[in-house]
C-alpha cells in the first residue's frame, strides 16, 4: 500500500530544520508556501537581537534601578497636596497627576511603604525585540505596596492619585542617583492619560561609537549596543481590587471636576479597564510565560506578529491603535490555551510559527470585536459587555484587552487582517514581501483623502468622565458622525473605511507638568467605496405615514440638518433625501465633511479648519469627472465607425472584426480624444480590421501589402460614397523601411470631428512571416529581419486589440484605473520617459496595482493607484523578475513557472540585456516581450529602465519622507540638468507643421511660399480640411535622429507635444580607433590643442559641435535653441 | 583653429567649417575622411571614384558636388552614390512569390537580355509606391563614394585637400543650399511638413501603383509557374529531375497541408491522453514523478532564497 510508508514518515520526526520546513513543504505542497515558510525563516534570522551585545549592561542597570527605588522611604499617611508639594520643593519634581488634579481641598492622604516586588516584564523578558523597532523598551515594573492602597481607591482616580504620587518618589530617587548617567522623563504608558511612568534613557553608552541607528548593516556578531531605554512602571496587586466592581458597565468616576454629580450615570470602561490592567502584570506575565513553554513556536510567531503591525503602523500606544505586540502575543497565548468561545478553534501548540501567524490573522480577519465583543474563556460577564467600543474579553482575568482600542483601529485591523488574509489565501503571488517588509500605513498610499484638523471648535467638558482625554474624546465624536455620515449603510456607503490618526504624545521632564494635548493634528483618513464615492444624490427614509417612518425622517433630518429636504422619486416614492453641489468624488467627500462637522462639532466651516490632502494631482493632469464621458462618446464614435464599416456591402470579404488599438479608445490617453472639428491635423484613432479567412491572398509579402492598399482604396471609395459629404478618407503611406512592412493605413475623418485609422490585417501573413523565420534555408540575417516584422505583426494585430479589450474592461471594473493609468503616464511624460516606453506598458504597470494591490485591496481613487503603482515601480527589480499579470484571472502556476524560467533564460543568453530588458508578461501573452519591444528593439533599453527605477526612487522617497507635506507638483517637474544636450523646439512653429493642407506644394521648394493667413477670405485653404497627421512632425524628427545617431546620443522626450528635448552622449563612444564604418561623427585628435596623439589606441574623438551643428541644420527653423553641457 | 593631422592611415582628412545657426551659434568644423575607391569587388569605374567617410547627415548629391567645386571647380564632379541608397536599390524585388523567386534566382542564367532588363526596370518603376520624404537623412558616420570625370581629377582633389590644410581655407558646408535653393529641398519644418503632405499621396497615383504591381506579380508567377513546369520535365547535366511543387492535380496550398498536419498531431495527442494512467503502474509513476518534482522545486526556492539573501535587504522590514 502507498499511504503506510508515507504515515510512518510524518510520524518520526527528523530534528534538523531542513527536514521539518520539507515536512511542511510536503503538507502544505504549493511552492508558494514553502517559499513562505523559508522567506519567514530567513526574516527572523535577519532581524533578531543578539541580547548579549545589544543590551550591554541592561541587567546590572535594572539591579540599580532596583536598588534605588527599593531606598524610598517610607513615610506616614499625608494629605495628598501637601505630600506633592512637599516633594516639588525638595525634588524639584513634579507628581504626574492624572487629570483633573486632586484639590486641595480634598481629604486623601497618601503614605509610602517600601516596594518590595520588582519584575522585568514585556519583550525584553520574552526576547521578542527586533532590530528594525522604532525603539527598543526595557520595562521593569514595581508593586506598589498594597499596605499603602485601600479598597476603595478603585473610585474617583485615587488610585491613581497615589499612582503618580508613588512614581514620584521614585523619580525623585532615581534622579538623585541616575540623574547624571541617564536621561529621565516622563511618560504616558501606552499614550493613557491615566498611567504615567518614568523613562530612563542611558546617555551613550561607551562613549567611542555613537548610538547608530543602522544595525542591519552590521552581522549578528558585530552587532553594536542599542539605544535603549527603560520604562519604571508601577503597577496594583493582583486582586487587590474587587473585579466584580470593575466590570465594564460599572460607573467609577463619579465626581466631575466640579464635584457635581451629573455625569454619574456614564459608564466609564476605559477607566475600569485600565484599572483592571494594573493589576494584570504578573498574571499576563506568567501567561505569556507558559506559552512560551507550551509551543515552541510561540516566540517566533509574536516576532512575526511583531513585524506585521508595526508595518501596518499599529502598536501598542492609544494614537497607535492600541493593538501592539503585547496584545497580539496575549491574544495569542488564550487562543493556545484554549480559550474559545463558540466557533473559534482554539490553536494547536504543535503549529509553526507561520501556522501560527496565518491563524492570528485568520483570526483576526473573522472577528470583527468593534462590532461585536469577542469573549475568550467561559463568559459570565458577556452580559456586561455593551457599547463599550471594541471589546476582547479575557473572562479569566476579566480583562478587555483591547481596551485602548478605538472603534476606528479595531476596523482598521480588521481590514487589514482581511487584506493579509487575501494573500495568504493567494497562492500565486509573492506572499512574504507584502505581508512583512512593504510598509503598509503611508497615509498618501493608504488613503484616498486625508483632512487635517487644525481647529478643536469648542469642547464639551462635562462629557470628560472616562478619563482618556480630550482629543480622544473629540476624535472618538468626529469618527462616529464622519461614520454616520459617508460610510453607513443608511446613506449607502461611501466610504469603505476611516480612520483616525490621533497625534503620538511626547514625554515631558520630570520637573514640568505634561504639556495638554491639542487636537490640531487629528487626521482622518477616508477610504473610498469606488462604486459610491460619487454619488451627489443621497436618498434617504420614505416619508411615510407610520409611526416609525416618521422617527426615521426625524432622525435623518435632526443628522442632516437644514440639508434635508424632501423629494419625490419616480417609481420610489417621496423620500428624505440630500443634495450635494460636487462633482467628483474627493469633492463631494470634502463637501459633505465640512458640512456634517460644522453642524455637529461647529468646525469646518473656514477653509483653514480643515485642510484636505490627496486631491492635488488630480488637479495638476487636471482629472475632470466628466473625461470619463468623453472616452465613452470616443467609444460610441468607433461602434457607428464600425457599423458604417460592417455595413458596405460591396467589399470582397466578409468583415470579421474591426478592435481598436489605441489609448484614446481604452480609457488611457492623458489627453482627451478630439471629438470636434479643427483645423489643427490630429492623429486619428487607430483600428484594425480583419475579415473572414480567406484562400484569395497572394502567397508573398510584397504583394499581400499591395493587396491592402487596394484593399484600403476600395474601403475608401465606398465609405465616401454610401455617406456623402460626411465622411472624408485619405490613404497614408507607412514610413517604414521595407516593401514587405505594412505600407498603408486608410484615415477616415468624420465631419462631427473624430477620426480613425485603419489597418488590414490578414492571416496569411503571419503565416508567411512564421515560415521564413523558420525556413533554415534563408540567410540568418534576413530571419532576423522576419522575425522583428513576425513581433510587429502579432503585435499590432493580436496584442493590441486583446490588450485594448482587457484595458476597457478593467476600466469598467475598478474606476479609479483611467485617472490612475493617465497619472502614471504623465508622470512618465514629464520625465521625458515616454519617447522610450509603449503606452501598454504604463498601461500594465497601473493595471498590475490594481488586480494585484497586496498589501492592500485595490486603490478607489486615481491618487493611490498613481502612487502605488510608483512605490512598485522604485521596489521592482526587473534585471531578475518578471511583472506577471493574471488578466484572466485563472493563469495555471506552471505558467508562471514557465514565465520565470524564460526570463531566465534571456538573462543567460543576453546578460548585457541588449535585446531583452525589461519583461512583462500576461495571459495572452506568455512571451514577455510583446509589450517592452517595438520592431526588434528593446523598449526601454537597459539605460532608461535604469533611469525609471532611479527616478521612481526618488520620487517614492520623497513620498514617504513628505507624507501629507508633500507638494505632489515635485514629483512632476523634471529635472533637466542632468542631460548633456537640450533641444528646445520652436512651440509655435511646431504647431504650424502640424497644419498641412492637400494644396500644399508638396515639395515644399516654392521660391516665394504663398502668405496665408492674412485676409482670411482671401486664403485658398479656408473651408479646406486639413490633412491628418500621419506622424507627430517632432516624433518624426526625432525618429530620425535617432535613426542617425543610434548608439551615440539617448533622447529623451515626453508626450509628443513636449517641446524640450533631452539627450545623453554614450559615454562608451566619445573616442576611438579611426575605421572606416564609424557609427557617428568623429574628428581627429590633435585637432583640439594638445598632442596627445600618443595612445595608439585612439586617433578621433567624437566631433559633438559638429553633430549639434548637424542636428541644428535638420531641425532647421522648428528647433529655437540648441544647450550643451561643457 | 587647432591644426589637425592631413591623414589618418590611408586617408585624407577634409575639414568643413559649418556655418553657425541661430539655434546653435557656435562654429563647428565637421571631418570628412577620403581616399580613392578600392571595393574588394573592383568596379570599371574605381579610378575614376573617391570613397568617403563620416558624411555629414544632411548630405544630397548636391552638397557634395558643390564640395568637390569648391575644392577643384566646376565640371569635375559626375555623381554621388550613398550607402544606404545601394542597400534598397530594388524594393520590388520581394515582390514575386517566394517560390518563384527561388526558382528564378537558380535558372535564369539564360534569360539575360539587355531589352529584356529596361523592361523590366521600367515595369518596377511604375509599381513602386512615391516616397514620403522629399530628402533623405544620411546615418551619422555614414559612406558616400562619389564619381568624378576622370582619374586625374581624383588625384587633384586629393591634392586640393592636402592644400587645405595648409591654407586654412576651409570649404563652407552648404553653399549648394543657397545657389541651388530650387533643387535642394529645404530641411526643417517645410520637410516635415511636405512629408505630411507626400504621406498621403493622390488616389489614382496611388491605383495606378499598385495595378502596376499586381500585373507585374501575375506577370512574375506565370514565368515561375513555366519554368516550375519545364523543370518537371528536364534532367538536368546530371540527370536529376528537380522536385518542385505541384503535379498533375493543382499545386497543393501550403496552409492546407500545415492545416492537415496540425489535425494529424491533435488526432495523436489524443490518443495518447486516452490510454494515460489507464494501468496502474503509470499511476504510481506519475505519482512519484510528482514527488520528485515537488523535492526539485523545494531545492530550487530554496536555492532562490539564499541568491536573495546574497543580495541583502531583502529580509529587512522597510522603515
Amino acid at each position: 500500500m502507498e499511504s503506510a510508508p508515507a504515515k510512518r514518515r510524518k510520524l518520526d520526526h527528523s530534528q534538523t530544520k531542513t527536514d521539518n520546513a520539507l515536512q511542511t513543504a510536503a503538507v502544505t505542497g504549493v511552492s508558494r508556501s514553502r517559499a513562505f515558510v523559508l522567506e519567514t525563516e530567513e526574516l527572523l534570522d535577519e532581524v533578531s537581537l543578539d541580547y548579549a551585545t545589544a543590551f550591554k549592561g541592561a541587567d546590572e542597570l535594572l539591579h540599580k534601578i532596583k536598588s534605588s527605588i527599593e531606598s524610598i522611604e517610607p513615610h506616614e499617611p499625608t494629605q495628598i497636596t501637601e505630600a506633592a508639594a512637599r516633594i516639588e520643593k525638595k525634588h524639584r519634581v513634579k507628581v504626574p497627576f492624572p487629570d483633573p488634579r486632586p484639590s486641595k481641598s480634598s481629604n486623601y492622604k497618601v503614605s509610602v511603604a517600601k516596594p518590595t516586588q520588582f519584575n522585568v516584564v514585556g519583550s525584553y523578558v520574552s526576547k521578542t525585540m527586533v532590530k528594525t523597532q522604532k525603539c527598543h523598551t526595557i520595562d521593569m515594573v514595581f508593586l506598589i505596596p498594597a499596605e499603602i492602597l485601600q479598597e476603595k481607591d478603585y473610585l474617583d482616580l485615587r488610585y491613581f492619585y497615589k499612582r503618580a504620587y508613588v512614581l514620584a518618589l521614585a523619580s525623585a530617587v532615581l534622579q538623585n542617583d541616575f540623574g547624571t548617567t541617564a536621561d529621565l522623563s516622563y511618560e504616558h504608558l501606552h499614550g493613557n492619560p491615566l498611567c504615567p511612568v518614568i523613562v530612563l534613557q542611558p546617555q551613550a553608552l561607551g562613549g567611542s561609537e555613537k548610538p547608530s541607528s543602522d544595525e542591519n548593516s552590521g552581522d549578528a556578531q558585530t552587532q553594536k549596543p542599542l539605544d535603549y531605554r527603560i520604562r519604571i512602571i508601577p503597577c496594583a496587586p493582583d486582586e487587590f481590587f474587587p473585579k466584580s466592581k470593575l466590570h465594564l458597565g460599572a460607573s467609577l468616576v463619579r465626581k466631575g471636576k466640579d464635584g457635581d454629580n451629573s455625569s454619574a450615570s456614564l459608564p466609564t470602561p476605559f477607566y475600569n479597564s485600565t484599572l483592571v490592567a494594573e493589576g494584570c502584570f504578573f498574571p499576563y506575565l506568567r501567561v505569556l510565560r507558559q506559552a512560551e513553554k507550551r509551543c515552541k513556536a510561540f516566540k517566533n510567531a509574536c516576532i512575526l506578529g511583531r513585524i506585521w503591525l508595526q508595518q501596518r503602523g499599529f502598536g501598542g500606544s492609544v494614537a497607535q491603535g492600541g493593538f501592539g505586540h503585547f496584545e497580539w502575543a496575549l491574544l495569542l497565548a488564550l487562543l493556545l490555551q484554549g480559550g474559545e468561545n463558540k466557533g473559534n478553534a482554539s490553536l494547536s501548540p504543535s503549529l509553526s510559527s507561520t501556522q501560527l501567524f496565518k491563524a492570528m490573522v485568520q483570526f483576526l480577519s473573522v472577528t470583527n470585536f468593534a462590532e461585536k465583543p469577542c469573549v475568550l474563556g467561559s463568559s459570565t460577564a458577556g452580559e456586561d459587555i455593551s457599547d463599550a467600543g471594541p471589546v476582547i474579553y479575557d473572562s479569566v482575568r476579566q480583562l478587555n484587552i483591547a481596551f485602548k482600542m478605538s472603534p476606528w483601529s479595531a476596523a482598521m485591523l480588521y481590514q487589514q487582517a482581511r487584506w493579509t488574509r487575501n494573500i495568504l489565501n493567494d497562492s500565486s503571488v509573492d506572499q512574504f514581501n507584502p505581508c512583512f517588509i512593504l510598509k503598509a500605513d503611508l497615509p498618501l498610499q493608504s488613503f484616498d483623502m486625508i483632512a487635517r484638523l487644525n481647529r478643536s471648535g469648542k469642547f464639551d467638558e462635562t462629557a470628560e468622565s472616562d478619563c482618556r482625554g480630550k482629543v480622544w474624546q473629540f476624535s472618538s465624536k468626529v469618527y462616529r458622525i464622519l461614520k454616520r455620515a459617508l460610510s453607513d449603510k443608511e446613506l449607502g456607503e461611501r466610504a469603505r473605511l476611516i480612520h483616525v490618526r490621533l497625534p503620538e504624545c511626547a514625554p515631558w521632564p520630570l520637573a514640568e507638568k505634561p504639556k495638554s494635548p491639542k487636537v490640531s493634528g487629528v487626521e482622518v483618513g477616508i477610504l473610498f467605496d469606488p462604486t459610491n464615492a460619487g454619488r451627489t444624490v443621497d436618498r434617504g427614509p420614505v416619508a411615510g405615514p407610520s409611526a416609525q417612518e416618521k422617527e426615521d425622517c426625524e432622525k435623518f433630518r435632526r443628522f442632516w440638518g437644514s440639508k434635508a429636504e424632501l423629494r419625490r422619486f419616480e417609481g420610489d416614492g417621496i423620500r428624505e433625501t440630500v443634495l450635494w453641489s460636487s462633482a467628483s468624488p474627493f469633492d463631494l467627500c470634502e463637501e459633505i465633511m465640512r458640512y456634517i462637522l460644522n453642524l455637529h462639532l461647529q468646525i469646518g466651516a473656514l477653509d483653514d479648519d480643515l485642510t484636505f490632502y490627496g486631491h492635488a494631482l488630480s488637479r495638476l493632469l487636471p482629472l475632470n469627472p466628466t473625461d470619463s464621458a468623453v472616452f465613452n462618446a470616443a467609444r460610441k464614435a468607433f461602434t457607428s465607425f464600425e457599423r458604417d464599416i460592417r455595413d458596405l456591402e460591396d467589399l470582397p470579404l466578409q468583415v470579421r472584426q474591426v478592435a481598436p488599438i489605441c489609448p484614446e479608445l481604452r480609457h488611457a490617453s492623458v489627453k482627451l480624444p478630439q471629438l470636434s472639428p479643427s483645423n489643427i491635423g490630429s492623429q486619428p484613432m487607430e483600428a484594425v480590421i480583419s475579415f473572414e479567412a480567406s484562400g484569395k491572398w497572394p502567397e508573398s509579402l510584397a504583394a499581400i501589402q499591395r493587396t491592402k492598399i487596394a484593399f484600403l482604396l476600395m474601403i475608401g471609395n465606398l465609405l465616401e460614397e454610401k455617406k456623402r459629404g460626411r465622411v472624408k478618407t485619405w490613404v497614408g503611406l507607412e514610413d517604414g523601411q521595407s516593401d514587405i512592412e505594412n505600407l498603408a493605413f486608410l484615415d477616415i475623418v468624420y465631419e462631427s470631428g473624430a477620426s480613425f485609422r485603419l489597418r488590414i490585417h490578414s492571416d496569411l501573413e503571419e503565416a508567411l512571416l512564421e515560415r521564413q523565420t523558420k525556413d533554415k534555408t534563408v540567410e540568418q540575417h534576413i530571419r532576423t529581419r522576419t522575425a522583428a516584422s513576425l513581433a510587429t505583426f502579432r503585435r499590432l494585430y493580436t496584442h493590441l486589440p486583446l490588450h485594448t479589450q482587457t484595458i476597457s474592461t478593467f476600466v469598467t471594473r475598478f474606476p479609479a484605473l483611467s485617472g490612475a493609468i493617465r497619472l502614471l503616464k504623465q508622470w512618465f511624460n514629464m520625465h521625458k520617459l515616454s519617447y522610450h516606453f509603449t503606452d501598454e506598458f504604463i498601461e500594465l504597470v497601473a493595471l498590475h496595482v490594481f488586480i494585484s494591490p497586496y498589501p492592500w485591496d485595490a486603490p478607489s481613487s486615481a491618487n493611490t493607484g498613481f502612487f502605488r503603482a510608483l512605490r512598485f515601480l522604485a521596489h521592482w527589480d526587473w534585471r531578475s523578475e518578471p511583472l506577471v499579470l493574471d488578466t484572466g484571472g485563472d493563469m495555471p502556476p506552471a505558467d508562471r513557472t514557465a514565465i520565470a524560467t524564460r526570463l531566465e533564460a534571456w538573462r543567460k543568453i543576453d546578460p548585457s540585456m541588449s535585446h531583452t530588458v525589461v519583461f512583462v508578461a500576461t495571459a495572452q501573452d506568455t512571451t514577455g516581450v510583446a509589450y517592452t519591444s517595438v520592431d526588434g528593439h528593446a523598449k526601454p533599453t537597459k539605460v532608461v529602465a535604469t533611469r525609471m527605477t532611479a527616478l521612481a526612487k526618488s520620487a517614492s522617497r520623497v513620498v514617504r519622507e513628505q507624507g501629507l507635506a508633500l507638494d505632489t507638483r515635485t514629483l512632476f517637474v523634471p529635472s533637466l540638468k542632468e542631460y548633456d544636450v537640450l533641444i528646445y523646439l520652436n512651440g509655435r512653429v511646431a504647431k504650424d507643421t502640424r497644419r498641412t493642407y492637400p494644396t500644399d506644394d508638396p515639395i515644399g521648394l516654392a521660391e516665394n511660399p504663398v502668405k496665408h493667413g492674412k485676409f482670411k477670405n482671401l486664403d485658398e485653404r479656408t473651408g479646406q480640411e486639413p490633412l491628418p497627421l500621419a506622424q507627430y512632425p517632432s516624433q518624426a524628427l526625432l525618429k530620425h535622429l535617432d535613426e542617425a545617431y543610434d548608439g551615440v546620443l539617448v533622447f529623451f522626450r515626453g508626450a509628443a507635444d513636449d517641446t524640450t528635448i533631452g539627450a545623453i552622449w554614450n559615454p562608451q563612444a566619445q573616442s576611438r580607433k579611426f575605421k572606416i564604418n564609424m557609427p557617428a561623427s568623429y574628428k581627429p585628435v590633435g585637432t583640439t590643442d594638445s598632442d596627445e596623439s600618443d595612445e595608439e589606441e585612439v586617433d578621433v574623438v567624437l566631433n559633438r559641435e559638429g553633430i549639434l551643428a548637424e542636428i541644428a541644420r535638420v531641425g532647421g527653423d522648428l528647433i529655437e535653441k540648441i544647450d550643451m553641457k561643457t | 583653429m587647432a591644426v589637425g593631422p592631413s591623414t589618418i592611415g590611408d586617408f585624407s582628412v577634409l575639414p568643413i567649417s559649418i556655418p553657425p545657426l541661430p539655434s546653435f551659434p557656435r562654429p563647428a568644423t565637421h571631418y570628412v575622411y577620403l581616399r580613392r575607391n578600392a571595393p574588394k569587388i573592383p568596379t570599371a569605374t574605381d579610378s575614376r571614384s573617391l570613397f568617403l567617410t563620416n558624411v555629414p547627415i544632411d548630405s544630397t548629391e548636391l552638397h557634395l558636388r558643390h564640395l568637390i567645386a569648391s575644392l577643384v571647380g566646376n565640371g569635375r564632379f559626375e555623381s554621388a552614390t550613398f550607402e544606404d541608397e545601394k542597400r534598397d536599390a530594388n524594393p520590388v524585388a520581394d515582390a514575386q512569390p517566394v517560390q518563384a523567386a527561388r526558382l528564378l534566382a537558380a535558372h535564369s542564367k539564360k534569360r539575360k537580355r539587355e531589352g529584356e532588363d529596361a523592361e523590366r526596370a521600367r515595369e518596377e518603376e511604375a509599381a513602386r509606391l512615391p516616397s514620403t520624404w522629399t530628402r533623405p537623412l544620411r546615418r551619422s558616420g555614414g559612406t558616400a563614394v562619389v564619381l568624378l570625370a576622370d582619374a586625374k581629377s581624383v588625384e587633384q582633389v586629393l591634392k586640393a585637400v592636402a592644400k587645405v590644410h595648409r591654407s586654412k581655407k576651409y570649404p563652407t558646408w552648404g553653399v549648394g543650399e543657397v545657389h541651388d535653393a530650387k533643387r535642394i529641398p529645404p530641411l526643417g519644418s517645410v520637410w516635415l511638413k511636405a512629408h505630411n503632405r507626400l504621406s498621403y499621396p493622390d488616389k489614382d497615383a496611388l491605383q495606378a501603383a499598385v495595378d502596376a504591381f499586381s500585373a507585374l506579380f501575375t506577370k512574375r508567377e506565370q514565368e515561375a509557374a513555366e519554368i516550375a513546369k519545364r523543370l518537371r520535365n528536364e534532367p538536368d547535366e546530371d540527370g536529376f529531375v528537380t522536385v518542385t511543387r505541384g503535379g498533375r492535380n493543382a499545386p497543393a496550398s501550403r496552409n492546407e497541408a500545415e492545416e492537415a498536419k496540425r489535425k494529424m498531431l491533435e488526432r495523436q495527442e489524443k490518443k495518447r491522453e486516452e490510454m494515460a494512467n489507464f494501468y496502474r503502474f503509470q499511476l504510481r509513476e506519475r505519482q512519484k514523478e510528482e514527488q520528485a518534482e515537488l523535492l526539485k522545486r523545494f531545492e530550487e526556492d530554496r536555492k532562490k532564497i539564499s541568491a536573495m539573501r546574497e543580495k541583502r535587504g531583502k529580509f529587512v522590514p522597510e522603515s
